[in-house]
Parts: C-alpha cells; sequence; structure tokens
C-alpha cells in the first residue's frame, strides 16, 4: 500500500518537476519575422523585414528566467522595392550596400538577451545586446505579448511558445551613418517570435 | 542653415573637397607639396560622411586608413629615393597585398569559386594603376592631374550606379582634389610637383573604392577594369605645343571618355 502511494506521489510530481525545469526551443523560421522602420525624408515610415531567422530559446516560467539568441541573415532584408525598374539598382539592392547593412562583409545580425522581468508566467522585458555591423551594443527589447500552450496544428503533440517584441536603437551607433537626417537615425523593431519545445 | 549646408552629400563629397584640396594646393604647392590636395579633399569628405573611427577595422575603414597613410608614403617616396622602374612595381606589389588585406575577410566567406574573379581583379587593377600611374604619370603634374579627376569621377559616379553611395561620394572627393590640384595649374599657366605624393594619394583610394563597390556593392569586375584604363588614356598624346590648360582639358578628355565607358558599363549591369 505504502509502495503504491509512493509511487503515485512520484507520478503526480514527474510533470511539476518537468515544468519546473528550464526547457530550451527552437525558433520557429516561418512565423518570426523581424521587421524595422525608417522614416524617410521626414515624412512617411518605411518599412522593412528579414525574410530568414534562426535561433534558440530557454524559459523557466516557475524560476522567471529565459534567454533567447537571434541570428538574422542581412541579405534576406526586404523592404517591397526589389525591381530595380529604370533605375541602376533598387532601393533592397542599395539597403544591402556598404551605405547600411553591408551584407557582403557583416551577413549576419545576432541578438542575444535575457528575459530580466516577467508579467506573470510571461517574460515582459529583455535586455541584451544586438550585433550589427561588427558593433556590439546593448539592446532592450519589450515583449507585448505571449503565450504558450499546444500547438494545435499537431493535435497538441507540439509545444510551443510565441509573441512580439519591440525595440527602437540609433543606426549611427553600429556605424551606420549614411545620409542621417534625411533617413532618421532611430531604427524601430518589431518582430514575431514563435518557437518550438524541443 | 549652416548645417543643412552641410549635411548636403553634394557639398560632403563635392564643394567642400574641392576647398580644402583648392587651399591645400596653392599654400603646400610651393614646397612641391600640392599633391597633398587630394589627401585633403579626401580627408576633408571622410569627416562630413562616417567620421574617423576605425573599430570594427572594416573594408571601407581600411581604404580610409591607406588613403591617409599613401600620401606619407608618397613624401618619403619623392623625398628620399629618385623614381625608377623597380621603385614602381615594388609600389605596385604593395598596393595589390593592402588591397588583399582589405577584401580578404569579405572574400574568405565566400566559395572559392566566387571570389576568385573579384578578388584577382581588386589585386590586379590596385597594382596595374598605381604602379602605371607612378611610372608614367608622376613625372608630368598635369597629365596625372586629368587621370586623377577622371579616376575619381569615374570611380564615383560608377559606385553610384553599383549602388554604393557613400564610396560615390569618395570618388567624387577624390576628383574634387585632383580638380582643384588641376585648377591651380590652368590658372597659374605653370606646372607643380605632382610625384608619388600626388598618384599615390590618388590612385590607392580610387581603385580601392572601385574595387569596394566591386566586392561589398554590385559594380560589375568590367567597370573596374575599364577604369584601371583611365591612367593609360590620360597619357595618350597631346599638342605639345599647345597652352597648358588646352593640355590639361585634352587629358581630361581622354581620361573622361574611358571613365564614361566604365560608368554606362555600370548602369546596365542590373539587367
Amino acid at each position: 500500500m505504502s509502495l503504491k502511494l509512493t509511487a503515485s506521489l512520484v507520478a503526480a510530481a514527474l510533470p511539476l518537476a518537468a515544468t519546473a525545469a528550464p526547457e530550451s526551443f527552437t525558433v520557429d523560421p516561418y512565423h518570426s519575422i523581424p521587421y524595422f522602420e525608417v522614416v524617410h525624408l521626414n515624412t512617411s515610415i518605411i518599412r522593412g523585414h528579414f525574410e530568414k531567422i534562426s535561433g534558440k530559446m530557454t524559459l523557466d516560467s516557475a524560476a522567471k528566467s529565459g534567454s533567447i539568441e537571434l541570428s538574422i541573415p542581412t541579405a534576406t532584408l526586404s523592404t517591397g522595392d526589389n525591381d530595380k525598374g529604370s533605375r541602376p539598382r533598387s532601393r533592397d539592392e542599395h539597403l544591402r550596400s556598404p551605405d547600411f547593412f553591408n551584407v557582403a562583409e557583416f551577413p549576419t545580425m545576432t541578438y542575444k538577451g535575457k528575459a530580466t522581468k516577467f508579467n506573470g508566467d510571461h517574460p515582459a522585458v529583455i535586455e541584451g545586446e544586438l550585433t550589427l555591423l561588427g558593433v556590439t551594443k546593448p539592446l532592450t527589447l519589450t515583449v507585448e505579448r505571449w503565450n504558450c500552450g499546444p500547438d494545435p496544428r499537431s493535435q497538441g503533440k507540439r509545444y510551443f511558445c510565441g509573441g512580439n517584441a519591440t525595440a527602437s536603437f540609433k543606426r549611427s551607433d553600429f556605424g551606420m551613418k549614411f545620409i542621417v537626417g534625411p533617413v532618421s537615425d532611430e531604427v524601430k523593431l518589431w518582430t514575431s517570435v514563435e518557437a518550438f519545445r524541443d | 542653415m549652416m548645417q543643412d549646408l552641410l549635411a548636403n552629400p553634394a557639398v560632403q563629397g563635392g564643394a567642400a573637397p574641392f576647398v580644402a584640396g583648392l587651399i591645400v594646393a596653392v599654400l603646400l604647392g610651393r614646397y612641391r607639396l600640392g599633391g597633398l590636395a587630394v589627401t585633403a579633399a579626401f580627408a576633408t569628405a571622410v569627416y562630413f560622411i562616417a567620421g574617423f573611427g576605425f573599430t570594427p577595422l572594416s573594408a571601407t575603414r581600411k581604404i580610409i586608413l591607406l588613403g591617409l597613410v599613401a600620401p606619407i608614403a608618397g613624401i618619403v617616396v619623392d623625398f628620399a629615393f629618385r623614381p625608377t622602374r623597380l621603385g614602381s612595381i615594388l609600389l605596385a606589389i604593395a598596393t595589390a597585398a593592402a588591397a588583399a588585406w582589405v577584401f580578404w575577410p569579405v572574400l574568405s566567406q565566400r566559395e572559392f569559386a566566387r571570389a576568385l574573379l573579384p578578388g584577382a581583379i581588386a589585386l590586379l587593377a590596385a597594382a596595374w594603376v598605381v604602379g602605371y600611374s607612378e611610372q608614367r604619370l608622376a613625372g608630368d603634374s598635369v597629365r596625372a592631374a586629368a587621370s586623377g579627376l577622371a579616376l575619381g569621377a569615374g570611380t564615383g559616379v560608377a559606385a553610384i550606379f553599383g549602388a554604393a553611395l557613400t564610396y560615390g561620394l569618395y570618388g567624387v572627393a577624390v576628383a574634387a582634389g585632383s580638380g582643384a590640384f588641376l585648377l591651380v595649374q590652368m590658372i597659374t599657366g605653370k606646372r607643380s610637383y605632382a610625384g608619388a605624393t600626388f598618384t599615390l594619394s590618388v590612385t590607392v583610394v580610387a581603385i580601392l573604392i572601385a574595387a569596394a563597390a566591386m566586392v561589398l556593392a554590385q559594380l560589375p569586375w568590367y567597370s573596374v577594369a575599364v577604369l584601371a584604363l583611365v591612367p593609360v588614356a590620360a597619357n595618350l598624346p597631346l599638342p605639345a605645343a599647345a597652352a597648358l590648360w588646352v593640355q590639361a582639358v585634352l587629358a581630361s578628355l581622354y581620361g573622361f571618355v574611358v571613365a564614361g565607358i566604365a560608368c554606362v558599363l555600370a548602369w546596365h549591369a542590373g539587367g
């Protein structure tokens, strides 16, 4: 009887132990899309995004800790202007040049951060470092929404988390100084992130 | 108002470098250092466009660094050595090595087949332009200045067509400095001293910028190859009896024709 009771208690405790341990996740590249926006000639806001991203994430809701590492191939940027038409080059081609992202020399942009504030079980603030054009500077992401649960596309067999995060930085801090003024120095980031539990 | 003016790319890459180059050409010409007009122009453009930070030491920053070292090397060559063919060859080899230092970190990230052509063109063009200019143009300040004017302008416009506006402005700045050096000669009717001080200042910066626009942006390799022929064009025969300003205009025109071809090729390269 006591053996049965012990076995039952152990069995009941196992899921709790599993939940409490830090869980690792792999970023879903199809539903994780980093967007950026700048002000053009002090008039409109021009938005662009990177078409590829990869990364890993850990999350321990019980301990209120987590970390994220993202890697973005900068050559995959798009602002919707890929066709040069009658011009010598398109805007996206110009953005890939040394005037801006210099993708041939610095093909990858990375972000490494740790969740420092939680809103209940959900990460609310991630403090980390962005590396762009070979320069590493602090960047804080504010998590706007966050949720975790069974993935309905797999009939609940997969577990995933996801949400949105925002940040802003000055591009000149990273050495991207071309026509600061006509194209705003401040760059706003908005990214969606989804990640599957490993 | 003044701040807006200084933020204008035409001022940053053209007007301000030209004024700086003109001042240096006038003040230092009597000391055989008028060729530093190009360095003054280039440094002015760098100051306004990117600043003099060198961390991380990217390819562009290496070119800026070489642009500041080249005139020092030129002064040493002019004042400590007699011009010889061997000296020109050594300078050509040194510039090719400098090009390898600039571009190797970028090209080494590519597959060998994709790195071979731009790498070879960058090294060969750098060696050729520097070696030829040192051997054939350094002793003729009018041809040297005309070559610098056309090479700088051609590099600048072609780089802009290759989606690299910063490089374009640097190229225009080299043209502005060369133009200032040439203008002083045209107005006074007297030849200045070019030497390695001038030719190295022009050629190292201009050809490395052209190569950078190829390696890091979208300038086609054949545009760079054509730009490398600008010094040859500036060395075509001129009417010896003609006034200095006529020779200057003609030599510049020769250079501009070749530079123009490079620009047309760059414009059409996007398909």
